[in-house]
């Protein structure tokens, strides 16, 4: 039996006083290496871009003249601003759902018992080993409306030419479709690997048991790989807001803007026109929109997911 | 208990210094090396063919003269190396030659990081009436030189002879005005069933080609005869000369004898080579790949012209090297003797030879090398033969804004919202107060 | 499992196979074709020509960009694995008061956008005088706040028993950590290698940035350094480079497949 000791609280006090402390500051040495590069490389850029984005700057991005909320007043207004935000917003839901299915149906399969299947794999995850210049330049050339493949191939079915990047209608779910294609390889990786972890005992008794195979699916496969599955929506989440590498070439946000996401503006309010007051704006924009989107990712999506 | 975890931190260390010496010895080293030799650092943004050749010509530099050492770095695209430039300006990392591309030319002067090379010109008497008058013409700015012009480069029309023959048309007389050019694209526009196999025209979507197509009809991009007595602080473009271009896209456009090839210069390339349109703008700087590729026969021209408008002449493209201002005295001379050999007559004949980019120095075209290539390559002199015949006017000495790159994004964007029935005027006019409002936010800085 | 669902799943996997490989088999075909050829838009070679590859190692030190980009890939991939197990093991094992804040704060990073740190960046960098060095290629990468969200989800699934257990028979956390929770986490260990492996292998701003000197520079701007604007690019040369580019890569994640296999064989004998 254990009883209390309400003899000397205030030695018990202190002595889980200084167990607490101990275990912050053991805890804190841990996480020091990650602390101190994300502060230097990460916090510190941030906040300078804060600041920067109630300034106008000069061509060197120095601060020149307070403008207060001016840039935030000014994008909000902004059509193009406004077209941006919605190219972002339409990319990621074209991106994120489609490639985490995808993704997933890849992994159920590949993680059959099967002859061979390890080959299999590696094609599925292939795609994890191009870089996104490799890859969009391999693109380019598959929607060149003359020379493409694509447009081969669909002309044998009597489709006539499909302006794949010229058509702003279009050029936004073509840039999305290479980028599903890009990241599957690494979605499907992380799958299979959750999947894998997965103890086999519980198949054989759900086998033993004689259940259909979606029953097993959504009673024992999805619910188990929920922390995976968790882990890769989130992740598909930011990295999608962020895809800037395959619309640099593909598109360069065109056109009429129709793929001009909010990274892409920014990188061209930064680097080539200079504005480093309006893109640090956006940044700061961006940086409270994907916030908020992963704040409710982890708000409602982790109450689903089952951790052993 | 900890000790595990200050071994590993230790080890992390390790690795760290272990890398730091390594850094030392990769460290760019000061304005003189080991040999006594003075170094001169050249940021370019020359890739593929171009760098090969550009590489070669320093080599021989450094061979020929004996206490200078030019070191060309490659640092990705114009924009991408202006970033760059603009970050280390100033500090011991700035290079001592630094190319930019010509509409970076008014951004350069105001970045105040750079030494005009006029005063050298002045110290020297170092005669500019040997350079191509309209290359001048560009890069004086305020009756200074401020940069040396390298890599110039012009747009032409470029045409399928084969398909010229085949539709019925001359190919010894290709179109030189709007009238012509619908005429002759209509004739070239091939249908199969109810798609079109092959087109008439393009223009990629550009801003440059849009610039040059106003500059030949005398148009101004933007007010303060462009931009060259004062600050502009307006864009023109919307007037009657830049209506009249892209009225002249909308109805082909509309007609279906004109092609959308985007805004990829390879893309273009591709329709052109695999015979999807029949003629198309480029830059006098890729005809010669573009001949060497072709399947057929590969003509070019000057850029046409609307119906009874008189011709003016093309503003020169391409880039020019900047010195900086914080170096040396010593590496401003070196760098200085580096810039001088390039433009002799020698050297632009190799570099016009092998790029396909103007020789500014006219003496160049008189270069065997150059006499055995025009023999072989007759298209290349049709290319310096425009940019001969054009007139010394504020049109076609181009516009000098600071935030062209910007200013090019809304021609583009107003260039494609054509193809989507967006009327002209009306594109024109977005583009230029979007264009206005960059200017305003500019001239505050 | 019959035979008709087996026969399924093979033509299902070899379908999807024929899908994702394509892309790079066609740059393969590519790379073989003459300049020509290729604006013409010929999908199989009429003739292989190896004289693409031979350009493009002739073009840029490809060779040289090849073993940077393995010196500094491979340094990242150390680094984050070292740093972010560290931090997951102290999200996960560790009670202390802040904890979530901190853990917060992590996830946080992950949403800057990176256009907001390069400038920045690039100046602390030149301030450290890393120009130029592994150093400033590889340090800002290592701390990775999806490496710690990866490794911190696997340790989650690690019974809790376990530590208790290593607690009362007082097992140091650190020795906990790495006899314990390290070899029991290598699937996602392996798998978080082959990420910073293959993101870092294929950076190519922040090399460009930071470098100005062919010593350290890496195969990305070797590709970049072949593609040209005003003049024609040799694509045939392009798509060779990335293959030579792709093909480490590739190679890599095949072997670390093998690799993965093994971990997950070992983790199930347990």
């Amino acid at each position: 039996m254990n009883t209390p000791l309400p003899v000397q609280p205030p030695a018990s006090v202190q002595i889980r006083r200084k167990r607490t402390m101990r275990t912050t500051l053991e805890g804190i040495t841990y996480l020091l290496p990650s602390l101190i590069l994300f502060s230097i490389f990460l916090f510190y850029p941030m906040l300078r871009t804060m600041y920067l984005s109630v300034y106008l700057t000069d061509y060197q991005g120095n601060p020149v003249q307070f403008v207060g909320i001016e840039n935030f007043v000014y994008l909000l207004k902004d059509v193009n601003f406004l077209q941006s935000v919605k190219a972002t917003l339409l990319f990621v839901c074209y991106t994120v759902p489609t490639s985490v299915f995808l993704a997933l149906c890849l992994a159920l399969m590949a993680n059959e018992k099967l002859k061979g299947i390890g080959l299999f794999r590696t094609c599925f995850s292939s795609t994890m080993g191009m870089s996104v210049a490799a890859s969009s330049v391999i693109w380019m050339f598959m929607y060149n409306p003359s020379i493409g493949v694509i447009n081969k191939v669909l002309s044998l079915f009597g489709i006539s030419d499909v302006q794949w990047l010229l058509d702003p209608k279009i050029a936004l779910v073509s840039v999305a479709i290479s980028t599903i294609w890009m990241n599957t390889g690494f979605t499907f990786l992380i799958l299979l690997g959750g999947l894998q972890n997965i103890d086999p005992s519980l198949y054989e008794s759900a086998r033993i048991a004689g259940v259909s195979y979606l029953y097993q699916l959504r009673k024992v496969t999805l619910p188990l790989l929920s922390p995976t599955l968790f882990f890769v929506t989130t992740v598909s989440l930011i990295h999608s807001f962020q895809t800037f590498g395959q619309i640099d070439i593909l598109t360069k946000g065109g056109p009429m803007d129709a793929t001009n996401v909010i990274v892409y503006s920014i990188y061209k309010d930064a680097f080539i026109n200079y504005n480093f007051g309006s893109a640090s704006a956006q940044a700061v924009i961006l940086f409270f929109a994907i916030l908020v989107v992963t704040f409710l990712q982890f708000k409602f999506g982790e109450r689903k997911v089952h951790y052993q | 208990m900890k000790k595990g975890i200050f071994t590993l931190f230790a080890f992390i260390f390790m690795i760290l210094a272990a890398c730091s010496n390594q850094s030392d010895e990769a460290a760019t080293t000061p304005s003189e090396n080991k040999e006594g030799k003075t170094e001169i650092v050249f940021w370019h943004a020359m890739s593929g063919d171009l760098e090969t050749v550009l590489k070669e010509i320093v080599e021989e530099f450094n061979k020929s003269h004996s206490s200078i050492e030019v070191k060309p770095i490659f640092q990705g695209t114009y924009e991408e190396a202006l970033t760059k430039f603009n970050t280390v300006a100033g500090t011991k990392d700035a290079p001592a030659i630094m190319q930019t591309f010509e509409v970076g030319t008014k951004y350069m002067i105001d970045s105040g990081k750079i030494q005009p090379v006029q005063k050298f010109i002045d110290e020297e008497n170092y005669d500019i009436a040997q350079w191509e008058k309209n290359i001048v013409n560009y890069y004086t700015v305020n009756g200074k030189i401020y940069s040396m012009p390298f890599n110039s480069s012009t747009p032409v029309l470029i045409y399928n002879k084969d398909a010229f023959k085949e539709a019925g048309l001359d190919p010894e007389k290709p179109p030189m005005t709007y009238g012509e050019l619908k005429e002759a694209a209509k004739k070239l526009t091939k249908k199969q069933g109810g798609q079109t196999t092959q087109y008439g025209f393009s223009i990629l979507n550009y801003g440059w080609f849009f610039e040059e197509m106003l500059a030949v009809q005398g148009g101004l991009y933007v007010n303060h005869e462009n931009g060259r007595k004062e600050n502009a602080t307006k864009a023109v473009f919307n007037g009657e000369e830049g209506l009249r271009v892209f009225d002249l896209i909308r109805d082909m456009y509309k007609e279906g004898t004109f092609y959308n090839v985007g805004q990829n210069w390879d893309d273009m390339r591709a329709a052109f080579q695999s015979k999807k349109i029949a003629m198309y703008l480029d830059s006098s700087a890729g005809v010669k790949t573009i001949i060497d590729n072709a399947p057929f026969e590969v003509g070019v021209s000057y850029l046409p012209v609307p119906d009874g408008v008189e011709r003016q002449g093309v503003i020169i493209g391409g880039a020019s090297l900047w010195m900086t201002k914080d170096i040396s005295e010593k590496q401003q001379k070196a760098a200085w003797e580096f810039m001088k050999y390039l433009s002799t007559s020698e050297v632009q004949a190799k570099w016009h030879v092998k790029t396909g980019y103007f020789a500014i120095n006219p003496a160049a075209y008189e270069e065997e090398i150059v006499k055995a290539e025009w023999e072989k390559y007759p298209q290349l002199k049709v290319t310096v033969d425009q940019l001969k015949q054009t007139k010394s006017i504020p049109a076609t000495q181009g516009a000098l804004i600071s935030v062209f790159p910007e200013s090019r994004q809304k021609v583009v964007k107003a260039m494609e919202s054509l193809y989507q029935g967006v009327d002209p005027q009306e594109a024109l006019n977005r583009a230029a107060a979007e264009t206005d409002r960059a200017l305003e936010i500019a001239n505050k800085k | 499992m019959n035979v008709l669902r087996t026969f399924l799943l093979y033509a299902l996997l070899i379908t999807c196979s024929v899908v994702m490989l394509f892309p790079i088999v066609y740059a393969f075909l590519i790379s073989f074709m003459s300049g020509a050829e290729v604006l013409q838009g010929h999908i199989w070679p009429q003739e292989f020509t190896t004289a693409n590859y031979v350009a493009a190692f002739r073009k840029v030190p490809l060779l040289e960009y090849l073993l940077n980009s393995f010196i500094v890939s491979f340094l990242v991939m150390l680094g984050q694995l070292i740093v972010s197990s560290l931090a997951a093991f102290a999200f996960v094992f560790l009670n202390f008061k802040g904890r979530d804040v901190l853990f917060f704060l992590c996830i946080a990073t992950m949403l800057i956008p990176w256009e907001a740190t390069m400038i920045p960046n690039f100046l602390t960098v030149q301030k450290l005088g890393w120009l130029n060095s592994y150093l400033g290629l590889t340090v800002p990468f290592f701390a990775l706040a999806f490496g710690i969200f990866l490794l911190r989800q696997h340790f989650k699934t690690i019974p809790l028993e376990l530590y208790e257990a290593a607690q009362v028979s007082g097992v140091s956390h650190f020795r906990f950590f790495w006899n314990i929770v390290l070899p029991l986490s290598k699937t996602s260990l392996i798998t978080l290698g082959i990420y910073s492996f293959l993101t870092t292998w294929n950076m190519y701003l922040w090399p460009l940035l930071v470098t100005n000197n062919d010593r350290v520079r890496t195969v990305q701007i070797g590709l970049k350094q072949m593609q040209t604007q005003e003049i024609s690019t040799e694509w045939g040369v392009v798509m060779a480079a990335v293959i030579v580019v792709i093909l480490p890569t590739l190679l890599l994640l095949f072997v670390g497949q093998k690799h993965l296999q093994k971990g997950l064989m070992q983790g199930a004998i347990k």
